[in-house]
């Protein structure tokens, strides 16, 4: 199974701190990969150097063949609804709508496939009757599936979703789990982190961290009571800062083979 | 009629409403986006950070505006400055600048031997000294400024949204902010001589300020600033003609209680309306 995300030995750094240490995995293509950590983890983080948002400290992370920044055009990323402002006066169309800016530049019109993009967002979400509606107007559930609709109107090989489910009502999280199942389904790779270990137990592919990756692979692999323990139990390992901490080969579960 | 015509019936009048009114649709563009990227605080600094350059070009004689460009260029490198160099927060690197420029503006000033007088000017402008010169360089920088904003308005709607999309979406947010930064440069430079420094952001505020509570669109929210902000500048310099008060503080005080008075509006009609709801 071919990886669109390869990492060697990546070191990532928030300012002085380590936020993860010395760490290799895999993201397998058309597949739905869970990141999954207690809080401060580093799972955001992880989020954000695929998107090519934080350098790699050291090692090397190669994004659909490319650096991360490289591959930029082809990720789609839906952060948590929380962390958007709410302030621009933007509707719900208008907000999709710019997931088409990429090809459109300055000045570009929209074409009729954009439109089209951007409608069938709307559809799949189930937000077309919210079109016209201000975002402030909006609940948190329904915010994030304008989020996501934006998401995948952007064209894209990956898509990367920060905590998509937390905190939101029973229809948004069925709508928004249902298009995370769906896009494998369109040659798309999913990439989500979450604090469920229900919802990592349903991806494909499981990344656990704890201020490193601990394990990768499949869920029955990673996700067992010795790795859980050791993620969980020891918590973070921030206080380990060197960088060239790395686990010992054995706390790897991944399918190295890739 | 007459009560409405009388202020504009001389020449110097009738420049300081055109001065007034091209500050006012400056101010309106750019201060649009610096409301909705929550940069008040770096507005109100950056109006009071071009000072000392402006006292310098009272003091040495060169063109004003060479020296307001000059500080405002300086202001924006030592925030950048501050920014990298420490872990402090952006509002305190833009606070220690804001107080540290003012301070310099003073101390030049008060060189001059007309101290209160050169002050005065340089923070509440003098609408009524705008020379025809002024009104050229004014409208050549209100062009720059308007069609500058109208070029990097996705990259600026993308940024006021989520920097990170910004960037994922290939709209370069640094640079974007970078624009931004000169924009409200240009309309500070091109608008002080009319308003003065101090005056300026309110005009820079208050109309973006009051269009956000009744717009849905940011196209909407900048036109109708600039409508407000023209409203400001013509009530306010017929007030300050029949009351006989400074023209600029005049002009930027009317934004002000405006928006107050559309914020009372609205409040209204979102209780009347839940007044309906709750009784339906």
């Amino acid at each position: 199974m071919p990886n669109v995300v390869v990492g060697h030995n990546v070191v990532i750094t928030r300012g002085s701190q380590i936020a993860i240490a010395a760490s290799d995995f895999t993201i397998p293509q058309g597949k739905i990969t869970a990141i999954i950590g207690p809080n401060g983890s580093g799972k955001s983080t992880l989020l954000h150097a695929i998107a090519g948002l934080l350098p790699v400290s050291s090692g090397t992370l190669t994004v659909l063949d490319e650096t991360p920044v490289a591959s930029q055009p082809r990720i789609s990323y839906v952060l948590q609804y929380t962390t958007v402002p709410t302030g621009t006066p933007l509707t719900v169309a208008e907000a999709v709508a710019m997931a088409r800016y990429p090809g459109l530049g300055l000045f570009g019109r929209p074409s009729r496939e954009d439109k089209k993009y951007v409608t069938s967002a709307m559809e799949r979400l189930k937000i077309t009757d919210l079109a016209k509606r201000h975002l402030t107007e909006l609940s948190g559930g329904q915010r994030q599936r304008v989020y996501v609709a934006q998401g995948i109107a952007q064209d894209h090989a990956i898509l990367l979703l920060d905590e998509p489910l937390t905190g939101l009502d029973i229809t948004s999280a069925k709508t928004i789990d249902s298009i995370i199942h769906e896009e494998p389904d369109r040659g798309c790779s999913v990439v989500l982190t979450t604090h469920d270990l229900e919802e990592a137990r349903a991806a494909d592919h499981v990344i656990l961290t704890a201020g490193r990756v601990v394990a990768f692979g499949k869920p029955q692999d990673v996700l067992t009571t010795e790795n859980l323990t050791n993620a969980y139990g020891l918590g973070s390992l921030h206080e380990h800062q060197s960088t060239d901490l790395i686990l010992p080969a054995e706390h790897h579960l991944g399918d190295h083979s890739h | 009629m007459e009560w409405f015509l009388d202020p504009f019936a001389l020449g110097f009048q009738q420049r300081a409403l055109a001065g007034g009114i091209l500050a006012g649709l400056m101010t309106a563009v750019v201060g649009t986006w610096l409301v909705l990227r929550g940069m008040s605080f770096f507005g109100d600094a950056f109006v009071h950070g071009i000072v000392p350059g402006v006292a310098a070009a009272v003091v040495f004689d060169i063109n004003p505006l060479l020296g307001a460009a000059a500080a405002a260029l300086v202001m924006v490198l030592a925030i950048e400055l501050v920014n990298r160099q420490t872990a402090l927060g952006e509002d305190t690197s833009i606070g220690l600048l804001f107080v540290g420029m003012l301070a310099l503006g003073v101390i030049i000033i008060s060189r001059v031997d007309s101290y209160s007088g050169s002050l005065t000017t340089i923070l509440f402008g003098d609408a009524l000294g705008v020379t025809s010169q002024d009104l050229i360089i004014q409208a050549v920088l209100a062009v720059v400024v308007i069609s500058a904003a109208t070029l990097f308005y996705r990259p600026l709607l993308a940024l006021s949204f989520n920097a990170d999309k910004a960037q994922l979406w290939g709209l370069n947010p640094k640079r974007a902010h970078a624009a931004l930064l000169v924009l409200i440069a240009a309309a500070v430079i091109g608008s002080f001589q009319s308003v003065g420094t101090l005056l300026v952001f309110g005009l820079l505020v208050g109309p973006p300020a009051t269009a956000a509570l009744v717009s849905r669109t940011v196209p909407r929210m900048m036109l109708t600033a600039a409508i407000i902000s023209v409203f400001s500048v013509w009530i306010g310099l017929t007030l300050s003609y029949h009351l006989n008060t400074a023209g600029s503080a005049t002009m930027a005080i009317v934004p002000i209680v405006l928006f107050f008075i559309v914020l009372a509006f609205t409040r209204l009609r979102t209780h009347r309306r839940e007044r309906v709801l709750s009784h339906a």
